[in-house]
């Protein structure tokens, strides 16, 4: 990615990553991703805002030549993970007068994982100034969005929030910035979705207390580590307040997985019996499915069911996976339940509720049944749908469907 | 004042500590915590949280 500037002397200098398919080796980029870094040149000092994957510390060297960047004097670090510190330890070598700017606990962690020695750093306090000249910084502690290091950063004089991964999006796109029309602003909205889903949902209660700080602040743009740049800071904004909002929307999610279709016959007739109950259904098959897009889904259903099969005497491992995850990401859904087939035995409920400990979600109680489902069988998926609409109707949740489809 | 433990984690918050991190003191009950303090181990809110004893 070429540099591009933003505002006079401040540049994006990052690198665009089209071709990364998976983060973490489990989030996958069906929209690559980028590392955005930022150059900021005062008149005095200039400073580098976060830096790229090592895979890309080429093209971040690329476009620090290609502005003729004689000297870095501090480089700001948000972020400890390695898809923004990594290039670091290459910069200090090149810029071996540059102080890695940071709060004491990113330090440490940096110090942890990238191997930084102590006296390259300047260590910031919560609301600190530093100043480049004509252009200052104002930092912002931030935990847990989504480590316990992370930092924002405001550049007071163009009213600029650079947030990290806060707010950001894996979507790769020619565009610097999130484009003006409504298709350019849902693209960049879905693929924030998906990254507040796989990443942040965890972390809602702080990032409830971050949106709140954030409002004494005017700010012009917001400039993230991933994805574009938001020239209407409420587009992300809104839209954040809305997700991390204990507000939930008529919607089941079902994650399932069937090995012989007994469990299939299960869930094709709950869809049914849920959608004739006026619900809205958004069913997972689990061998086939994007774990992101089952995040996402998990950001507003109010109810989850998770169906399988047993094997072995337990669940389906893909069931697991996906109750592993669910539980891990702790989306604010109220209501649990599990469907399944088995053929002679088995501990699956057991094992499934023991793997949903962490959400707070009342269970709805499970329909556990000897393999291909029979007439009383259905009897109790009828029940269980009569259950979850009587819940989702006792939240209010039916009605309010309604007036916003209206 | 009673212990309490986070079920995600494992982070047992201990009053007579307090969470440095967060700036709260020692002698803090986990009651009188904000309403936004999280576990500093794993980010989880107080609700996460359950009361192990003394």
């Amino acid at each position: 990615m070429a540099a591009r500037e933003i505002k006079t002397n401040i540049w994006s200098v990052g690198a665009l990553d089209w071709d990364r398919q998976l983060f973490d080796e489990l989030i996958p980029l069906p929209e690559g991703t980028t590392y955005n870094s930022y150059l900021i040149k005062g008149t005095e000092k200039t400073a580098l805002l976060d830096t790229v994957d090592p895979s890309k510390t080429p093209d971040l060297l690329d476009n620090l030549s290609s502005l003729g960047v004689k000297q870095i004097d501090y480089i700001i670090a948000h972020h400890a993970e390695q898809d923004h510190s990594g290039s670091i330890p290459v910069l200090l070598t090149m810029f071996p007068q540059a102080k890695v700017v940071t709060n004491i606990k990113c330090k440490g962690m940096l110090q942890e994982h990238i191997l930084i020695s102590d006296d390259k750093f300047m260590v910031i306090e919560d609301r600190q100034t530093l100043s480049l000249g004509a252009k200052n910084l104002e930092f912002i502690l931030a935990p847990w969005v989504h480590w316990p290091e992370t930092m924002l950063t405001f550049l007071k004089e163009d009213k600029i929030l650079f947030t990290c991964d806060f707010f950001g999006s894996h979507l790769a796109q020619g565009g610097l910035l999130v484009g003006e029309s409504a298709a350019a602003r849902q693209k960049v909205l879905r693929a924030a979705k998906r990254y507040y889903a796989e990443i942040m949902m965890p972390f809602r209660t702080s990032i409830k207390k971050h949106l709140e700080t954030l409002k004494a602040y005017e700010i012009c743009l917001i400039a993230p580590s991933h994805g574009p740049v938001y020239p209407d800071p409420e587009l992300i904004i809104k839209a954040y307040r809305k997700w991390i909002s204990d507000e939930v929307k008529n919607e089941v999610v079902i994650a399932y997985v069937s090995m012989h279709s007994s469990t299939r016959a299960m869930i094709d007739y709950l869809l049914d019996a849920l959608i004739k109950r006026g619900l809205i259904v958004k069913p997972f098959n689990l061998p086939r499915t994007d774990m992101g897009e089952l995040a996402m889904a998990l950001v507003d259903a109010a109810t989850v069911v998770v169906g399988a099969p047993t094997v072995l005497a337990g669940a389906h491992p893909e069931a697991v996976y996906a109750a592993y995850l669910l539980n891990s990401l702790r989306p604010k859904v109220r209501y649990l339940s599990i469907v399944g087939s088995y053929g002679w035995g088995g501990k699956m409920v057991e094992q499934l509720s023991g793997l949903l400990s962490n959400i707070k979600a009342e269970i709805i109680p499970p329909v556990i049944i000897k393999g291909y489902p029979k007439a009383a069988d259905l009897t109790m998926l009828e029940v269980l749908a009569d259950a979850i609409l009587a819940k989702h109707q006792n939240d209010d949740l039916v009605r309010k469907e309604a007036c916003n489809n209206g | 004042m009673q212990k309490y433990e986070c079920k995600v984690c494992g982070y047992v918050y201990n009053p007579a500590q307090g969470d440095p991190d967060s700036k709260i003191a020692p002698g803090t009950a986990f009651a009188a915590l904000p309403a936004d303090w999280v576990c500093p181990v794993c980010g989880a809110g107080k609700d996460q949280f359950e009361v192990i004893g003394d």
